[in-house]
């Protein structure tokens, strides 16, 4: 229908560009080499970085660098020490923030999302009951307790939801707090209030309270990955909801919590500011134990603390075993992090 | 129908085990709470003392900070912190405004499943090790461009370059989560009358991602104001006001590490100022969080 076209001026065909030719468009190809160029300099400045710290650090790595304590002398000097400070650290952190940590992602996720009517519900359901005592003619100390629990309940039902929320928003503020703030908070309350002195204990303890908000953070994100079909299947035969909640989705959703907690402790095992505001950089030559039961005796040492003390050296000696040092703590990193992809992997369902 | 023959539903046992459970797992997340108001109580009580012995005004505009003579004006800490973070934001922000462009609108699928997780090491690097590479290699390369004097260790602007190279990878993965989250269909409406990728990612994507971009950024910034291993190694422990980004400069988080390497007796005005300087980073830190969260208010469109 080619005739049909009103007053286009194509007149003869030859004078109809070719549709599929592309104009050279300059602006364009900048804008591509800009935003690949952005992620070639971010990468060949993780390159120079890795190839900086192996130039520096292979030569002064080896097996007795592992094996020997700390030492003034550069030559001397070992990373066994710090490696046995953050063993013990991270065994105290762990210990304390595993715990804590699920419970409370259990608790926000599962049983913090009821809104006020359902919670009105379970009120009214406990009233019921207790209509139902008083009628039976029970009297004494199991129905003023059940009164109270009626109380508590509604009084729950009208604050809970704002209290929930609220929990939420200050853990996402938590975790935005820079680590230096928690290192004075372990300073002033483990180290000098509670009278831990400046031990690994204080310190593994602070580790403790810096990677709380962000294990419950991905806690939560992997119970919220299991479909609460498979909880009401649970409820449905008749579990209570804890029940449902206990036996089906958190054994579904542990992979994930652990792969969560790794990444955490892989934050924590690097990190110096908050460790050197509660104890300091420690001296000497002693060789802390490996059991976190003396953890309360020992002075702080840890793995990112020596770098620390061995870069804020002048001397060439110790920036080099700086170096060395980095490589350890690196592949101590990397090994986590592959236990933590081939926990993802391995245990990971796709719902 | 003989009702007392049919089985009885309803009567559920009570479980006084399971509700003191629960109450233990609200116990927990309340840990969180107490983390919070343990943080502001121990700054506040810590550090009141030093507001006994230093006038507050004197110490929000003093521009001199020297601890040993007793003279804390505050200024030259904050000034270094935010210079620092400033030139972590000039660094980071092209780099990872350019990476997530590229990540989210130029990459291939297994391209892009590649480089994300090698952008993201950078982010788990601890930063310790930036310090180091501050100090190893970032300001002798300095040093031989001529920017810094060839015997100078410590300046600012090795430091703010390596933090911004530690933010770069958390601000493009943030806004690339944005922009993958701007629906395909506007997009293809822009392609489809004839726009080039330029003017997609330019015109389109970024417009729509705005919220989440800006929210990004301010969280870096956020993270750089308070980051302190690499400041420290980097940037030097000498309190220094000034606009010339090649001194060296001691940041909040710097002097707070300053003191506690050496032995501040409890009790004693240095050990008082290490919270009192901790209360303004803790707040400064806090405006931009909550500037952040105003963003993605502000600017939050949905799109179904």
């Amino acid at each position: 229908m080619a005739t049909d076209a009103p007053s286009l001026p194509l007149g003869d065909a030859a004078e109809v560009r070719p549709l599929r030719k592309k104009r050279p468009r300059p602006a364009d190809a900048a804008f591509h080499a800009a935003a690949l160029g952005a992620v070639t300099i971010t990468m060949g400045a993780l390159v120079w970085l890795l190839g900086a710290i192996l130039a520096s650090g292979l030569g002064s790595l080896d097996w007795a660098f592992i094996t020997d304590p700390v030492s003034t002398s550069a030559e001397r000097a070992g990373f066994n020490s710090a490696l046995r400070g953050s063993l013990v650290l991270m065994l105290i952190t762990i210990t304390v923030a595993i715990p804590i940590g699920f419970a409370a992602a259990t608790y926000l996720e599962k049983f913090a999302a009821l809104s006020r009517s359902q919670l009105e519900g379970n009120a009214y359901a406990r009233q019921r009951r207790l209509h139902e005592m008083e009628a039976a003619g029970a009297t004494g100390f199991g129905v003023t307790l059940k009164r109270l629990e009626v109380r508590a309940s509604f009084l729950w039902a009208r604050i809970g939801p704002p209290v929930n929320r609220a929990v939420e928003v200050n853990i996402s503020n938590l975790a935005a707090v820079p680590s230096i703030i928690y290192g004075l908070l372990g300073l002033a309350l483990f180290v000098s209030f509670v009278g831990l002195q400046k031990s690994l204990l204080s310190g593994g303890l602070t580790l403790a309270i810096l990677v709380l908000p962000i294990i419950i953070i991905a806690s939560r994100e992997a119970i919220r990955a299991v479909p609460v079909s498979i909880e009401q299947g649970a409820m449905a035969l008749g579990a209570t909801r804890w029940q449902a909640v206990s036996r089906q989705t958190i054994p579904a959703a542990i992979p994930g919590m652990l792969t969560g907690t790794i990444l955490a402790m892989s934050r924590a095992i690097g990190e110096a500011a908050p460790l050197i505001v509660v104890g300091g950089v420690a001296f000497g030559t002693q060789t802390p134990s490996i059991n976190p039961t003396e953890a309360n005796d020992t002075p702080l040492f840890a793995m990112p603390l020596q770098i620390f003390d061995w870069a804020d050296r002048p001397q060439q000696d110790f920036l080099d075993l700086a170096a060395s040092g980095i490589i350890v703590l690196l592949v101590v990193l990397v090994l986590m992090n592959a236990v933590a992809i081939f926990l993802r992997n391995k245990f990971s369902r796709r719902w | 129908m003989d009702t007392d023959g049919a089985p009885r539903l309803a009567r559920r046992r009570r479980r006084p085990l399971e509700q003191a459970t629960l109450l233990l797992l609200g116990a927990a997340a309340l840990v969180s709470v107490l983390v919070t108001a343990g943080i502001v109580i121990t700054l506040i009580t810590e550090g009141a003392p030093f507001f006994a012995d230093v006038n507050v005004m004197d110490f929000l505009t003093g521009s001199v900070w020297e601890p040993v003579n007793d003279t804390y004006g505050v200024l030259p800490l904050l000034s270094a912190s935010l210079m620092i973070a400033g030139i972590a934001a000039l660094v980071a922000v092209p780099l990872g405004l350019g990476s997530a462009i590229y990540l989210s609108e130029y990459a291939a699928e297994p391209v892009r499943r590649t480089i994300k997780p090698i952008l993201e090491l950078l982010a788990g690097m601890p930063t310790i090790v930036l310090g180091f590479f501050a100090l190893d290699s970032i300001t002798p390369a300095l040093q031989s461009i001529g920017l810094i004097d060839e015997n100078q260790i410590f300046s600012a602007l090795s430091a703010g370059i390596v933090v911004g190279l530690l933010i770069t990878p958390l601000i493009s993965s943030l806004s690339e989560d944005a922009m993958r989250a701007v629906p395909r269909a506007m997009r293809e409406g822009a392609y489809g009358v004839g726009a080039t990728k330029r003017v997609v990612a330019g015109r389109i994507v970024l417009p729509a991602a705005l919220s989440g971009v800006m929210a990004a950024i301010v969280l870096g910034v956020s993270r750089a104001v308070g980051e302190t291993m690499a400041v420290t190694l980097a940037a030097g422990t000498q309190a220094n006001l000034s606009a010339n980004p090649t001194d060296p400069m001691q940041t909040i988080t710097a002097y707070i590490v300053a003191i506690s390497k050496g032995e501040a007796v409890r009790g004693s005005t240095q050990y008082q100022s290490i919270f009192a300087v901790g209360i303004l980073l803790f707040v400064v830190t806090l405006i931009i969080n909550l500037v952040a969260v105003r963003f993605v208010r502000r600017f939050r469109t949905v799109y179904h």
